[in-house]
């Protein structure tokens, strides 16, 4: 059951008007009584109209006032008075020049003498008007009638329809008939029955609602302003995840939902594990201090004496040359991290598992928008006695597809520790093809030198991963991936890719 | 990755047939070299480090015609020596040399350009930049053999590209050779080449001599390789003495024996090694056999020799110049490469295990999460940080790089401290206040020199009305979401302002530290604001989430 019925102060003044006259009022009336437009109304009465508290009734009606002619002749006298009037007076036959003289033009001295001939009172004989002696009262009364008319709509008039002398007299240019669509408001049963119950409650205008608001009860009579959303509003300065990070989880969580594993290793590395372990024999290129950042003042314990000796075998059996211990127990910061899957393989051994890390890695370099000294790797393997290349290609292909490129492409590649060995290249739709997943199998000398059965296969992989996260985030300069500059971190937006798969 | 640069009709005439360049790339392609530009006739192109046979025309065309089909797998005949290189006098430091002789050659202007960029390419990569392998090429007809590999203490000739003779210590001194790879060499224990009438063909690993260079006149020459490590350099010296005796129609091959004490009795050693694969083991390296599905020509199309094919093995001979080959793995990839990696495309099968984010990542994340909560801003810096800074917060030792390229990133962050306040500098001119965080890895270093790990999570509070209060307010809502009981005892750092220093503690062990920012250290880094610094232990949290 309604309550009451709260209305805006405006329209709480309309309907309580109409309760009281209690009959139908022009919408000129109520605005007149309330001092607004009638346009100005409209908005309100509709809305009244749409609560079923008016009936409003729309009809025409027809304004009739004099012209311009009218006016005139109203003063002066019809023309064709006027020229009776003047026949009448002195000779009976004039010419047509001398009647221009009475102060009448062309048009209206035609007209006049049609009217007169009309009842029969002249006839043109050449250039010259003949006045006839004849009964004068019926076109005496036909003059009275249109002056009667004149003079009755010195003010306009309003009329339901037009009348048919109305007709004769627009046609004569004397008057004017003018359309005027009127609005009349009605109460509608139901307001008057509301109003008599005291339902109808006039409303308080209000800007914000508060809490007192609230409690009192006071918003029950709350009629909120409108707000005009076409303001323009500030925006927030908003905290957020640094794009890097918010870009991992996004990563991490495709990989987890792979079945992949995290695991960490360290970033200051034997060349044991970074290079020899790997199958880098120690004149390897990627060795040198171009290509490495060695440490003198740190020393990675190389605890793992097996896969030391492991590794001495095979360097010299397969490579043979001159292997040295001391090179292998160098200590680097590492180039990658490759060193991390062989660590778990070394450290689970067979069985079959998955697992991925996604750290940073070092390597010599002056920053430029291209080139960084740290950067992340993306690392994992896939390990079970039935893991093979083709399955290693094929989870290239679905990892690029949660990525968001469906289309991708191999290509023959070579890394020490792996053979097969695959780049594999996935479609951007601006940038082209583009080189994202080094990978291949492992060696089975780089299998033998942490023990793996030989019955187990390792498929690895090792992403350059800053290369996607610049174009994931949309990024041109490679530094602004690990930028602490809060204009950078707060303009980068959260990029599409990651909304829908997050 | 060496870029080599060859000419297309020179190619063609070693593959024995015409080529589009389509047709070249996709054979690049199978020998993992990619196109990098045409210029006209000119062709450049990455090699693979692991193909050392393509550093040049020679051999490049060699694998093209034969994975073409217009050329057949070469045999190389080698005759038995006539001649012998004396080894006994050798230096101690580079004891190693080998030759090899190659007669009948037709050189043009092309091929010899070809020859020494195929030594170039070789020199900055398996040499080591002649580290552990030198090589040399001479007109044979312009030397006496037999030919000697001596240490002297001195000795003259013209070196290569120069008009006038000199000594070894000139030479040293005043070449660009000399003085890029003087430091190869010992001081008056100078390795040299010489032939039976004493003159120079070499001084290695530095510079040849004028007078018996390789020209296009050049019909037979020795080639030589000295160094350090001698089954690399028979590689080396293999590759070279296969892809010269493409420069002729009828290669003529000769081994040269070797006096004194040596690894190898004779040079060069190419004899084609034997490889045997398992079709089983195929097959489950590769998830299929393309021979069953293709067929075995996918093996001649990359070179090899099948010596016998069964259902179960197929046995090859591995040319001499795929120094790359070192198992059945090798071959197994050739395989996977002629039948095409992009047909081999697989399924995923479902993972064996659930997968997981490491603990304390994802612990990380949580922390990274409340402290948005708590109003601050999360920013990211590099581990590598300027050496400076660490030393001025901290007197712990740090990682320092012994090879930077850049001081600013020369040693290892030990603690987030340093990269916070580097973040309050770089923002400090744009904002009035802020309020920062970072969660990440340091590396400390300790007394026995061992590295040890730690994650940190460290929070600034930089601006005029920052105080130690609102580094306590941030850390007590921290640790009331995290359910942590923890203490504050004061603590001193030349980091902190004394007495606005505290030590934070739980269970009685110390998670890190809240403070003001001393005003020594905000000036001497720049940083004109006061700052109010923490830093907490993350693993120390996280064990402390079930105290």
């Amino acid at each position: 059951m309604l309550e009451s019925l709260v209305l805006p102060p405006r329209q709480f003044k309309i309907v309580k008007y109409l309760c009281e006259a209690g009959i139908g009022v022009d919408i000129s009336e109520l605005s007149g009584f309330l001092g607004v437009k009638e346009s100005d109304l409209m908005r309100d009465l509709i809305e009244l109209e749409s609560k079923q508290l008016i009936k409003l009734e729309k009809t025409v009606k027809y304004l009739i006032r004099l012209s311009k002619l009218g006016l005139k002749y109203l003063e002066l006298g019809l023309p064709e008075e006027r020229v009776l009037k003047y026949l009448m007076s002195g000779d009976e036959k004039v010419s047509l020049k001398e009647l221009a003289s009475i102060g009448l033009d062309e048009d209206e001295i035609k007209a006049s003498l049609g009217h007169l001939r009309k009842y029969g009172l002249v006839k043109l004989e050449g250039a010259s008007v003949i006045l006839v002696k004849k009964e004068l009262s019926a076109f005496l009364e036909e003059v009275s009638r249109v002056k009667e008319l004149l003079r009755t709509h010195a003010e306009p008039i309003l009329y339901d329809s037009v009348p048919e002398w109305a007709a004769t007299l627009k046609r004569r240019k004397l008057v004017e008939v003018d359309d005027v669509k009127l609005i009349k408001v009605y109460p509608t049963q139901n307001l008057l029955k509301l109003m008599s119950e005291g339902k109808v409650v006039e409303g308080v205008l209000i800007t914000n609602l508060t809490s007192e608001a609230l409690v009192s009860g006071a918003w029950k009579k709350a009629i909120f302003k409108e707000f005009d959303v076409g303001v323009e509003v500030p925006a927030r300065t908003p905290r957020l995840r640094h794009h890097y990070t918010l870009f991992v989880r996004y990563i991490k969580e495709i990989l987890v939902e792979m079945g992949f594993e995290e695991v960490r290793g360290p970033y200051v590395e034997s060349c044991l594990w970074n290079f020899d372990a790997l199958f880098v024999p120690q004149y390897h290129p990627s060795r040198k201090e171009t290509d490495v950042y060695y440490v003198d003042n740190a020393s990675v314990e190389v605890k793992e004496v097996d896969v030391l000796e492991r590794t001495k075998k095979i360097h010299e059996g397969v490579w043979k040359y001159g292997w040295r211990e001391d090179v292998a127990r160098m200590t680097v910061l590492r180039t990658h991290t490759t060193p991390v899957s062989l660590r778990t393989i070394y450290e689970r051994g067979a069985g079959e598992y998955r697992v991925f890390s996604f750290d940073r890695v070092f390597r010599p370099d002056t920053p430029d928008p291209t080139h960084l000294m740290e950067f992340h790797q993306l690392e994992g393997i896939i390990v079970g006695k039935k893991v093979t290349f083709r399955e290693l290609l094929g989870f290239f292909k679905e990892l690029a597809k949660r990525l968001g490129m469906e289309e991708v492409r191999f290509k023959p590649a070579y890394f020490p520790f792996t053979e097969p060995s695959v780049e594999g290249f996935v479609k951007h739709p601006k940038l082209g093809w583009i080189e994202v997943f080094p990978g291949g199998m492992f060696r089975p000398e780089v299998l033998a030198s942490v023990a793996l059965p030989p019955e187990y296969k390792v498929a690895a992989w090792g992403i350059g991963i800053d290369r996607l996260a610049m174009i994931v985030l949309g990024f041109d300069d490679i530094r602004n991936l690990y930028s602490c500059d809060l204009d950078i971190i707060e303009s980068t937006k959260i990029p599409e890719v990651i909304l829908r798969n997050a | 990755m060496p870029k080599v640069e060859v000419r297309l009709w020179d190619v063609e005439r070693i593959a024995e047939t015409p080529l589009s360049l389509e047709e070249l790339v996709r054979t690049l392609e199978t020998l993992k070299s990619d196109l990098e530009e045409v210029r006209g006739d000119t062709i450049v192109y990455e090699a693979s480090h692991d193909r050392p046979d393509m550093f040049s025309a020679e051999g490049l065309g060699r694998a093209v015609g034969v994975y073409k089909g217009s050329r057949k797998p070469v045999k190389y005949v080698v005759e038995n020596p006539t001649t012998y290189l004396d080894v006994s006098e050798a230096p101690e430091y580079r004891p190693y040399a080998y030759l090899a002789i190659v007669e009948n050659l037709e050189l043009d202007e092309e091929a010899v350009r070809q020859i020494f960029q195929l030594q170039e390419k070789l020199h900055t990569t398996y040499c080591g930049d002649r580290e552990f392998v030198s090589i040399g090429l001479y007109d044979l007809d312009k030397v006496k053999p037999p030919i000697r590999y001596v240490e002297v203490e001195n000795a003259s000739y013209r070196p290569l590209g120069y008009d006038n003779v000199m000594s070894l210590d000139e030479i040293l001194r005043k070449t660009e050779k000399g003085l890029k790879y003087a430091h190869l060499v010992r001081h008056h224990h100078y390795p040299l080449l010489v032939d039976s009438e004493d003159q120079v063909l070499s001084f290695p690993p530095i510079l040849n001599a004028e007078d018996n260079k390789v020209t296009e006149e050049t019909r037979r020459v020795v080639i030589d390789v000295t160094g350090t490590e001698p089954n690399l350099m028979m590689k080396v010296l293999n590759i070279v003495t296969t892809s010269v005796s493409e420069r002729s129609r009828n290669p003529f091959i000769r081994k040269v024996s070797i006096k004194g004490s040596s690894l190898y009795p004779y040079s060069p050693v190419l004899e084609e090694s034997i490889v045997e694969v398992k079709r089983d083991y195929v097959t489950s390296l590769l998830g299929i056999d393309p021979i069953q599905v293709k067929g075995p020509h996918l093996l001649e199309s990359m070179g090899y020799e099948i010596l016998s094919l069964s259902d179960d093995r197929v046995v090859v001979k591995v040319p001499p110049y795929r120094i790359d080959v070192l198992s059945h793995v090798d071959v197994i990839e050739d395989l996977a490469i002629s039948y095409g990696y992009n047909e081999l495309v697989g399924g995923v099968t479902p993972p064996p295990h659930f997968g997981r984010v490491n603990p304390l990542e994802r612990f990380a994340e949580y922390l990274r999460e409340v402290m948005l909560g708590l109003g601050l801003q999360e920013v990211l810096n590099f581990m590598l940080t300027d050496p400076d800074v660490l030393s001025l917060v901290s007197e712990e030792e740090f990682i320092r790089v012994r090879n930077p390229k850049m001081k600013t990133y020369s040693a290892v962050r030990n603690s987030l401290v340093p990269t916070i306040l580097m973040s309050v500098k770089t923002n400090s001119s744009k904002r009035r206040k802020l309020e920062i965080f970072e969660v990440g890895d340091v590396v400390r270093l300790g007394e026995d020199k061992q590295p040890t790990y730690m994650k940190k999570l460290a929070y600034g509070l930089a601006g005029d009305d920052y105080t130690l209060t609102d580094g306590l307010v941030v850390l007590k809502s921290l640790m009331n979401i995290l359910g942590i009981n923890y203490k504050l005892r004061k603590t001193s750092r030349r980091l902190l302002i004394s007495g606005r220093a505290t030590e934070i503690l739980v269970g009685g062990e110390s998670v890190g530290i809240v403070g003001e920012v001393s005003p020594e250290i905000l000036i001497s880094l720049d940083i004109l604001v006061p700052t109010t610094i923490a830093e907490l232990d993350v693993a120390k949290l996280f064990s402390a989430l079930s105290l």
